[in-house]
Order: C-alpha cells, then structure tokens, then sequence
C-alpha cells in the first residue's frame, strides 16, 4: 500500500470517509469495490495527460460521496417504512394474538388489583404498596427496554416511552406484547430479503 | 420501474452482451455515466433483483491489484430490461411526432 501514488492514497481516503455514512454491515464490501476501481482510472491509458487522470479518480471520489448519501438516505426511509407496517425481518409479526395476549394480560393484572383493594378497604396498607413498588419497577424494567432496544415496531421509541409512562401496567404490557422485538432470528444465508 | 436516460444507457450496455460482466468504470465509461448516477442505480436494481453481482477470483496476473466486484443482469434483469427498451423503442417515434405536431408553426403570433 505504501508504493500506491499518492493520487490513490488521497482517493482511497476520500472514498473510507465517505463509507463511514453507510450502515456498517456494508460498509466494508462497498469500500472494498469502490477503492478497486481505483487502478482501472489511474492506469486508463485512454485519458491522457496523467493529470486528467487523478482529476478523474477524484471526480470519482466525489460521486462515491454523493453515492453514500443517496444509498444513507435510502435506507432511512426504508427504517421509516418498516416503523409504519411493523415489518421486520426477525419475528413474524402476529399482531393479533399479540394483542389479544396482551390485553388479556392487562386484565388480569388490573382484576387482581381491584380484588386486593376490595379484599382490604379502609386506609391503604402494605399491600397497596407493595403493589405501587411492583408498578414503578414494572415501568423501569420496560423503559430500560425500549432504551437497549436496537429497534421497537410500529412507533418510535420516545411514542412507546410516552404510552408507557401514561398508563402504567397498560402501556407497558401493550409496549411488550405490541412494540417489542424478540432477539432477532439468525436469517439463513441467502435468504435475506431486500 | 421507471426509464430514465441514463438507466436505459446502463441496460443497452448490459444487454449488449447480457453473460458479460462489468465492473464500476467500465459501466461508467461505456454509459457515459459519472460514478455518482451509477452506484445508486447499481443498488437499487441489484436491491429489484434485476442484476447480481460476485467478486472476481483472485488472479495471479492482476500484478496485485485489488479483486473487483463483477455485476450481469439476471434472467429476471434480461426480461424487465428487454421489455422496457422495446417500449422506449416503440414511444419513443410517437412521442417525437406529438411534440412536433404541437410546435406553433415558425412566425405564428405567441
């Protein structure tokens, strides 16, 4: 590499810059193309004097940059679309059975605590705090979820924070059953899907 | 899809040999296209699944230049291009008659 003429090595500079705007899992093979076509224009007998060809290979360099920024752009309305539909390559998203499960979970949560309420009136005891103790966690345990998660279904993550600190077994119960994204299945070679 | 210009200049040179591979600078010198039109397109039909691409075996004779990635069109690629360059072929013709029929005539009032 340090024989390459300093033409290539500026270019080669150039084009690692601007792959630092793609997602990493394609950052490497992309540099890797961009940068071998680097000898083709550098050694294009057809483009005379050598000058206009480093300009070339620069030209190059500065369609790979508006290149990165395209294939950024389109991959963040991709993410944006996959928000919207719930789409994810992961989990096959069985948004019914979710929901139902989810709601069925609520129910029973919020009928547990009006039996405790009603099986001890009066001043609130330990019970009722205890009960106010298990909520705070419950809504800790999903904000931190939402926070380590890489990516949550249907809304953004600060609209899944926001449903679960209103309603507080409610959103967060809907936050996991609905939001939620399991650990991601490993996707077989070759079966990636665009 | 749709037919831009310089998206049918990169499926008539691909077409012209459609088992040839081309790497990035000879589709760009043979489409007359700068690199920044080319590679988004490249991603985008490869992302359609019209064209593929592999990476070219290391040779011994390349006097140690890097490996390049190799793109052809797919049997699917083969199709969609063949069908949408007959259309354009086929528009094309009308669409230059409708705009000289429409043309005032030289020296009419504006």
């Amino acid at each position: 590499m340090s024989r390459a003429p300093l033409v290539q090595r500026v270019a080669e500079w150039l084009i690692r810059a601007a792959c630092r705007r793609l997602p990493a899992e394609v950052r490497a093979e992309h540099c890797r193309e961009w940068a071998a076509e680097l000898p083709a224009i550098l050694d294009d007998q057809s483009i005379r004097p050598p000058l206009r060809r480093a300009l070339r290979a620069l030209s190059f360099c500065a369609g790979i940059s508006r290149t990165t920024r395209q294939l950024r752009r389109s991959a963040r309305a991709r993410r944006a679309r996959n928000w919207r539909t719930g789409a994810l390559p992961n989990r096959s998203p069985n948004l019914a059975v979710r929901a139902v499960l989810g709601f069925l979970t609520w129910l029973v949560v919020v009928l547990g605590f009006i039996a405790v309420i009603r099986a001890r009136p009066g001043p609130p005891g330990w019970p009722v705090m205890l009960i106010l103790v298990m909520a705070a966690g419950f809504d800790a345990f999903c904000l931190v979820d939402i926070a380590r998660a890489a990516q949550v279904r249907y809304l953004p993550k600060w609209a899944w924070v926001l449903i679960c600190l209103a309603q507080t077994p409610g959103g967060g119960i809907a936050y996991l059953s609905i939001g939620h994204i399991g650990r991601p299945r490993p996707v077989p070679p070759g079966d990636a899907k665009p | 899809m749709k037919l831009t210009g310089p998206l049918e200049r990169v499926l008539r040179v691909m077409m012209a040999d459609p088992s040839a591979p081309h790497y990035g600078y000879d589709l760009m010198k043979a489409a007359k296209l700068a690199s920044g039109t080319l590679y988004p397109m490249l991603a985008r039909l490869q992302e359609d699944g019209l064209v593929d691409s592999e990476w070219e075996a290391q040779r011994e004779d390349a006097g140690g230049r890097p490996p390049r990635k190799y793109y052809r069109l797919t049997a699917e690629g083969l199709r969609v291009a063949r069908l949408e360059l007959a259309q354009a072929a086929a528009s094309a013709p009308a669409r230059q008659a409708g705009y000289g029929a429409t043309r005032p005539a030289p020296g009419s009032t504006p």
